[in-house]
């Protein structure tokens, strides 16, 4: 069954076209990577069908319901939650006042009896390395990537968006993220990631979608979209570009 | 040509800025030439004050709640050049001095209100950004509500509350346009508003200095990596923002005396203006003057003064209900949440 | 924990606030504090204490200054009066009848700002107070305009202390509702879309909904308090609208500490007896106790955005000592 399903969708900024016709989907229970060179409209294809940046045109289906245009709140109580690239939840509250928020208001009423032993369960289940009355504010970038997991995972969704969770990382904190992202999806949630990172992409998904000037050139399963000789050049040209520019 | 002439009218920008036209008009024909005129004086600076403010919310990233304060510093640098002069003048007639004295006035507001201006960003604003970045646009205006505070009250510390203002700068009959009179201090109020706005666009689109603020309006970051000196262009942005309101301020003088308060009308006109075209370019915020003015003058006319507080505000409620990010503002998204 | 120490709790109040509240309760009666002048000071500071909390639960919470604070305020003052002056009903009933419709107003501002973000909301929020203003102004016919409106007071009396403990009443009561809401699964609510509306949202938060709910509840307290302003002064006009006094209480509240609702408090009677000693003792520098206010805010900006409260909470809140530690933060400290 497709948990989430996108028909032509469009979002544009003026004349800025950011993504164009894009028509997509997945299936429950898998992992798919979301990749493309930088800038291609990776994440504004994420808040399009998230609801953060209602689309221009087309039409989204979250478990073949039409959820086009809703808000984001709405979409989190409907079962879809994501990360931030950079995130920076709350920085005055402490971590356990962070992921309550998810838990209280990304659930349905009274879907969680205790509110601070679920929020502690998800920090263990990330795997949060520090105490839980830490202040956000004082956390470094890759806790604060943790967090956030914690926290879009508190509401219990059916399907996780995971924006560039694993950028920044050192090799073993990759190994640590793969596994946590392993175990997310062994508890049953659908993931869909943009991610950069190769060794990330090759290990853990099922299938691949890829974009290039907002425009879907791949769709498949990852072995067959990385070799995909327009995916190839859509990197290779674009690293070629940025290599340049820095 | 005339697809496009037609998407315009039809956009928002379009129909306020026809049905404006349309209004003034209107009003025009209704009750005489001198509206126009009206309009047109205070359009022309309230355009400068609010091209300032605007100028500091999209480079400095400030929204500026002291604005109105270097209006007053305006008035009140040339009423006390100007008076002094003309003093001199009473006892030594000299038609020289008599032309340029008025001259002298506003350039030495203009002069004071930069130094003003550059002043804040060198002792307030600039220690503050090396202090946190953090929570900036809400911190920084609550110190520009400080700044309010402690200047109107300084003035009122050091100048005291009175009046402090003068019958005219130009000696002599009033000039005829279209049979209406008009004061020459008006007439060279509305040319020196002209002069100014162009002056300032010229440097916006032609100079070094005017291409780098821009620049740093758009990226901050990007810009620092192209080799724009920062600190400065943030210090020469402030002080020509202000210098801006100062000029409006001491042209002003014969129509406002100076008072510690004398600002806050400047100042929350110059919101009003660049709330209601949205935080977009200059263009909006010039145009946007010239709307605001013509709706205070025909509230003025129409319904009585005083109410020129409640009629503009509550068209502007009215316009934001229907297209919240200001009328030219569609492409910028500063305003909204989003 | 004893029957005590529950109701502290309760009321979001630790011993150390008891005490305070304890201190300004005996007041007007130890000298030099029992002189009328100095009980007007008082209840001027209470006034604006009560006004700092209802300011800070919009300001510290939702990140949200709302700039038309007093003209809400105001609003609810010239309903009660002139309710009273003109159908004859009782300040006592029409007190409630202005914060009725001071939230009514909050509410629609709330609605009028709510696709705006933080900053324009304020200035949108500053007009709409600004308009209000301006209808006190010219609806001379209703309000008398700057002639001011006669309002009958409510106690038949020339002392002031019983304004003074209606007063403090009043700012308890506006504490302990900030204080509850701000506890509760709403005030979580209020402190994420203030801190971050992305992240906010995403977790499920309807920002529009607990927006609407603080602006409402702080503008009825807003209007609560103008009905006491209305009726102990015995007179209104226009200015009690305007932008400088909301400009007092936004001072007091950020030098007190956003988002604590008790820095304001605390600091509002020394801050303020120390303007008004100021004010009288310089008559001859008018305005000086006011450049005081502007500089005070700018230095809290640049070197303590966090204010008092931030202060206290890193350096004083955590005594090793036992007894002080239950002074300051009563029985258990709350998680």
């Amino acid at each position: 069954m497709n948990i989430l399903e996108t028909k032509q969708l469009t979002k544009r900024f003026g004349g800025l076209v950011a993504v164009n016709e894009v028509s997509m989907h997945v299936e429950e229970g898998e992992i798919v990577g979301l990749i493309g060179p930088n800038g291609a409209g990776k994440t504004t294809l994420l808040n399009a069908i998230a609801g953060l940046n209602p689309p221009t045109s087309g039409r989204v289906f979250l478990a073949g319901k039409e959820t086009t245009g809703l808000p984001p709140d709405r979409m989190c109580r409907l079962g879809l939650s994501r990360t931030f690239q950079i995130p920076n939840p709350f920085p005055k509250m402490t971590v356990l006042e962070t992921v309550n928020c998810a838990t209280i208001f990304g659930n349905r009423k009274g879907a969680v009896s205790d509110v601070a032993a679920h929020s502690r369960k998800m920090l263990a289940f990330v795997e949060f390395p520090m105490p839980a009355d830490t202040v956000s504010e004082q956390l470094n970038t890759v806790q604060l990537k943790r967090l956030d997991l914690a926290r879009a995972l508190a509401s219990k969704p059916r399907l996780l968006f995971l924006d560039e969770v694993a950028s920044g990382l050192s090799e073993g904190e990759l190994t640590d993220i793969m596994a946590v992202i392993r175990k997310i999806r062994e508890s049953g949630v659908t993931i869909l990631m943009v991610e950069h990172i190769m060794q990330l992409i090759m290990n853990l998904c099922d299938r691949l979608v890829c974009i290039q000037f907002g425009t879907k050139i791949a769709e498949g399963p990852t072995q067959e979209v990385a070799r995909d000789p327009k995916v190839t050049e859509a990197y290779l040209g674009a690293e070629a570009d940025q290599c340049t520019a820095e | 040509m005339s697809d496009r002439f037609i998407r315009w009218c039809r956009s928002a920008a379009g129909v306020t800025i026809l049905l404006s036209i349309l209004l003034a008009v209107i009003a025009t024909i209704d009750r005489g030439p001198y509206i126009l005129v009206n309009t047109a004086i205070t359009g022309g600076m309230l355009a400068l004050v609010a091209v300032g403010l605007a100028l500091l919310l999209g480079v400095m990233n400030v929204a500026s709640f002291v604005h109105g304060e270097y209006f007053m510093i305006g008035t009140l640098v040339a009423y006390y050049v100007f008076t002094p002069l003309q003093n001199f003048l009473n006892t030594n007639p000299s038609p020289l001095l008599a032309m340029v004295a008025p001259l002298i006035a506003i350039l030495a507001a203009a002069v004071a209100g930069a130094a003003a201006g550059a002043l804040t960003e060198i002792m307030v604003f600039a220690p503050m950004r090396r202090r946190s970045r953090e929570n900036w646009v809400m911190n920084s205006f609550l110190l520009t509500v400080g700044l309010a505070v402690l200047l109107i009250n300084g003035h009122l510390l050091i100048f005291g509350a009175d009046f402090k203002g003068i019958v005219r700068y130009w000696a002599g009959a009033p000039v005829t346009i279209m049979d209406v009179f008009i004061s020459r201090d008006r007439l060279f109020a509305f040319l020196l508003s002209i002069i100014v706005i162009l002056a300032f666009w010229v440097f916006m689109k032609t100079t070094r200095t005017g291409r780098a603020i821009r620049a740093v309006s758009q990226d901050e970051t990007g810009s620092l990596m192209v080799g724009i000196n920062l600190s400065a262009i943030l210090i020469f942005t402030m002080a020509l923002g202000c210098s801006l309101a100062a000029v409006a301020g001491a042209s002003l003088l014969f129509l406002y005396p100076s008072y510690p308060t004398v600002g806050l009308e400047a100042l929350y006109m110059a919101w009003f203006i660049v709330i209601l075209v949205g935080l977009g370019n200059i263009i909006g915020a010039l145009t946007g003057g010239f709307m605001v003015a013509l709706l205070k003058v025909l509230t003025v006319e129409y319904i009585g003064s005083g109410w020129d507080f409640v009629v503009p505000t509550a068209l502007i409620i009215l316009v934001l209900i229907f297209k919240p990010s200001g009328i030219f503002g569609s492409e910028v998204r500063g305003v909204l949440d989003q | 924990m004893n029957a005590f120490d529950k109701l502290l709790r309760q009321l979001n109040l630790t011993p150390a606030g008891v005490l305070g509240l304890a201190v300004l309760a005996v007041l007007p009666f130890i000298p030099p504090f029992n002189q009328e002048y100095l009980i007007r000071w008082l209840i001027a500071a209470a006034l604006i204490a009560a006004g700092a909390i209802a300011f800070d639960f919009t300001a510290g919470f939702i990140n949200i200054v709302n700039f038309g604070f007093y003209a809400i305020l105001g609003l609810g003052g010239y309903t009660s009066a002139i309710l009273s002056v003109n159908v004859g009903l009782t300040p006592w009933i029409g007190v409630f009848i202005g914060a009725a419709a001071a939230g009514v107003l909050g509410f629609l501002t709330g609605l009028l700002t709510l696709r705006l973000r933080g900053i324009f909301a304020a200035v949108m929020a500053w007009f709409v107070g600004l308009a209000l203003m301006g209808l006190a102004t010219k609806m001379v016919w209703l309000t008398r305009g700057p002639l001011g409106l006669r309002t009958p007071r409510l106690f038949d009396t020339a002392s002031n202390i019983p304004y003074y403990y209606l007063i403090l009443l009043l700012m308890l009561v506006t504490y302990i509702i900030c204080s509850r809401v701000v506890a509760s699964k709403v005030g979580i609510a209020f402190k994420a879309i203030g801190q971050n509306m992305d992240a906010a949202k995403t977790s499920g938060i309807n920002p529009t909904y607990y927006r609407i709910i603080n602006f409402t509840l702080s503008c009825t307290l807003a209007g609560l308090l103008g009905g006491f302003y209305a009726h102990y002064y015995g007179i209104l006009t226009p200015d009690i609208m305007h932008t400088s006094k909301t400009v007092e209480v936004l001072a007091v509240a950020y030098i007190g500490g956003r988002g604590s609702l008790w820095g304001g408090a605390a600091i509002a009677f020394p801050f303020i007896l120390a303007m008004e000693l100021v004010r009288s003792g310089l008559s001859n520098l008018p305005g000086l106790n006011l450049i005081l206010y502007g500089l005070l805010l700018i230095l809290v900006m640049i070197y303590y955005p966090g204010g008092f409260a931030k202060f206290f909470d890193a350096y004083i809140r955590h005594p090793k000592n036992r007894a002080l530690n239950y002074f300051l933060n009563g029985a258990s400290v709350r998680t």
